[in-house]
């Protein structure tokens, strides 16, 4: 194997992977908007429909036996807007309020406030809970009331207080959210922007029966393969890149004020130093590689470009399920975990971002996936000299 | 030169069985000489070539090209011959210009020597209006003279020519003729297919009749028509379809 057959050879597939079309737009175009445009959806989900049921689930249902002057004024001052019903339950049945309120009488004899809630819509359990929290305090002010004409302290309703304390810092939580959602988005996309390139340098070769050319040239299977595997771990590794830059230029953006939504502002506060991008780089260069070599290898089966779309889809959307995984809290990375492929990054990513990865763990993830990267590679190679794949029409 | 003995490729075909697509073909092509390999779709000339450019593997037999044997020294072969198919083989998105540099560097070639080489072949065929044009927008014609420069790029002593005629409109064909013929002046080893009775009978020095995987017949022009007792390519040609390999390798 020579360096300059091998250049050779990665050059043409550069040269010919930066003028297809559809191989750019996989590359470059996605990363690029795509990181943009999630951003804005999870903005659009947590500003406009949290605020559109926040509204809506001041419009509450009331009826008759419950409306006394005294509590309607109450509800109406704390932003209710009471619309008076007759059947209170079929009102939140039918979406006319987002919840309602009813009298009954309990066992005992006591009167029951009843609340009904549609718990599948998020206006409606807004509203419930806020229902339930002026009801509790309106309650405890009767109770209160109660004490004070008995002549007894208020303080025996609290012998004692309880709080709860976040120890993780909001830059923490900020490291967590970014760590899981710069794994999962950085994994996928890698491997939807080498599916292309991939594709077009092996089944698409055989369509156009160029396949053959190349073979009768000099260059042996091992530097074909070596070539076209490298210019599909850049195209991987641009992706990725791209993606990284992506997000750091939104998250920075949000920090400085400058546009973006909350969940900017909110993952604002992990914006990754220099040394935590290089080690997402670090980890990200054998996956590329690993990416590239399965690709190849699976595309390198098909007889064309669609055969080779159809086989290649399931290994992308196969990638998402560890790479999901990898985003659930509570798992640690250790050695073990660490040689499963896909989900080490997703996971490894997570940590570093959060500053708080093991070396060990690190290390056993890069090795693992160099070790993955040269079997899906020795395999291509191995397919590569199997005639009858080669040629099969 | 290329000395083929027995050479038989099979493939594993899951309906039918074992299939011997070439069955026992031996033939020599000498330097200097232009070799017919002549027979209908189906023949085993395309994977008779193949097997010389070494893209398959013979499943019995041998061939030396250039005194390297195909399946012993695959490297050795590929570095002597250009090979030329049909349908070309180039790549759309790029240039003719880009897909000579390429394949010359693929071909160890010097990078001063391939910059004057590839100036040298693009005059010698006409390309200057379109070598830097990507070969998507190129037509039939021009694809193939592209595909002829590409193949002898690096001077190979061998030419492994698989149908280059094939879609051609009669200029272009005369063109690629042409080329051929100068070659063989050039000392070259030319093996080339066709299905083109005409072509065969213009260009080639010998011809050998494949069919269903067999030599039906090698010799001269003369010689074939001695055999056969006819006049024309065409009448020979049938006639040896016709009789099913009854007189297989007549002449050689």
């Amino acid at each position: 194997m020579t360096f300059r057959m091998v250049k050779t050879i990665y050059l043409k597939e550069m040269l010919d992977m930066f003028r297809d079309r559809r191989s750019l737009i996989s590359m470059i175009v996605v990363p690029v908007l795509a990181v943009p445009s999630l951003f804005a959806v999870v903005h659009y989900f947590t500003q406009n429909l949290g605020k559109k049921a926040q509204n809506e689930s001041a419009r509450v249902g009331i009826s008759a036996s419950v409306s006394q002057p005294g509590l309607t004024g109450a509800l109406k001052s704390v932003g209710f807007e009471l619309v008076p019903q007759t059947d209170a339950r079929a009102a939140v049945e039918n979406k006319s309020v987002a919840a309602s309120l009813d009298l009954t009488r309990a066992a005992d004899g006591t009167g029951q406030i009843v609340i009904y809630v549609d718990k599948t819509r998020e206006a409606s359990s807004i509203a419930a809970e806020r229902l339930t929290a002026f009801l509790e305090r309106l309650k405890l002010e009767q109770v209160k009331s109660s004490l004070r004409g008995l002549g007894v302290s208020e303080r025996v309703l609290n012998p004692f207080t309880v709080k709860s304390t976040n120890v993780a810092p909001a830059k923490k939580m900020a490291g967590f959210i970014l760590g899981s959602v710069l794994g999962y988005a950085v994994l996928l996309l890698m491997f939807t922007g080498g599916m292309y390139p991939a594709i077009d340098m092996t089944a698409g070769e055989k369509e156009r029966h160029t396949m053959e050319t190349l073979l009768a040239s000099p260059a042996s299977r091992e530097e074909i393969v070596l070539g076209k595997v490298l210019a599909t771990t850049t195209a991987s590794f641009l992706t990725a890149m791209l993606t990284i830059a992506s997000i750091l230029i939104s998250i920075q953006r949000a920090g400085l004020g400058q546009g973006g939504g909350e969940f900017e502002r909110l993952v604002s506060r992990a914006a990754p130093d220099a040394s935590t991008v290089v080690l997402v780089l670090l980890t990200l260069l054998p996956t590329a590689l690993f990416a590239a070599s399965v690709m190849i290898a699976i595309a390198l089966f098909a007889r064309g470009f669609k055969e080779a779309q159809s086989l290649l889809t399931p290994v992308v959307m196969a990638v998402v399920v560890p790479a999901v995984v990898g985003m659930l809290p509570g798992i640690e990375l250790n050695v073990g975990l660490a040689l499963i492929p896909v989900f080490n990054v997703s996971q490894l990513i997570k940590e570093i971002v959060l500053g708080e990865f093991s070396h060990l763990a690190f290390l056993a993830a890069f090795l693992s996936n160099v070790f993955y990267a040269l079997v899906a590679f020795w395999f291509s190679v191995r397919i590569f000299k199997t005639e009858s794949v080669l040629f099969r029409s | 030169m290329i000395q083929v003995e027995s050479l038989t490729k099979t493939f594993r075909d899951k309906a039918r069985g074992d299939r011997a697509v070439v069955d026992q073909v031996s033939f020599e092509v000498r330097d200097g000489e232009i070799f017919g390999l002549l027979g209908p779709n189906g023949a085993g000339k395309t994977t008779t070539l193949r097997m010389l450019a070494t893209l398959l593997k013979p499943s019995a037999g041998r061939a030396l090209v250039d005194g390297h044997d195909v399946t012993a020294e695959p490297a050795e072969v590929r570095r002597r011959i250009g090979f030329l198919s049909g349908d070309t083989g180039l790549y759309h998105r790029l240039t003719p210009r880009e897909t000579l540099r390429i394949f010359g560097r693929l071909n160890r070639m010097e990078e001063d020597r391939l910059r004057d080489r590839i100036d040298e072949v693009i005059s010698m065929l006409s390309m200057q209006e379109f070598a830097d044009i990507k070969v998507d927008k190129l037509s039939t014609g021009m694809r193939q003279r592209v595909g002829l420069a590409r193949t002898l790029l690096h001077d190979p002593p061998i030419l492994i020519l698989d149908e280059p005629t094939s879609g051609l409109d009669v200029p272009t064909a005369r063109v690629i003729e042409e080329f051929i013929v100068s070659a063989r002046k050039s000392g070259k080893c030319i093996l080339y297919s066709t299905h083109v009775m005409e072509e065969a009978e213009f260009l080639c020095d010998r011809i050998a009749v494949i069919h269903e995987g067999h030599i039906r017949i090698i010799g001269t022009m003369g010689e074939l028509k001695a055999v056969t007792g006819r006049e024309r390519l065409r009448e020979i040609f049938l006639e040896l379809l016709d009789s099913g390999g009854m007189r297989k390798a007549a002449v050689v």
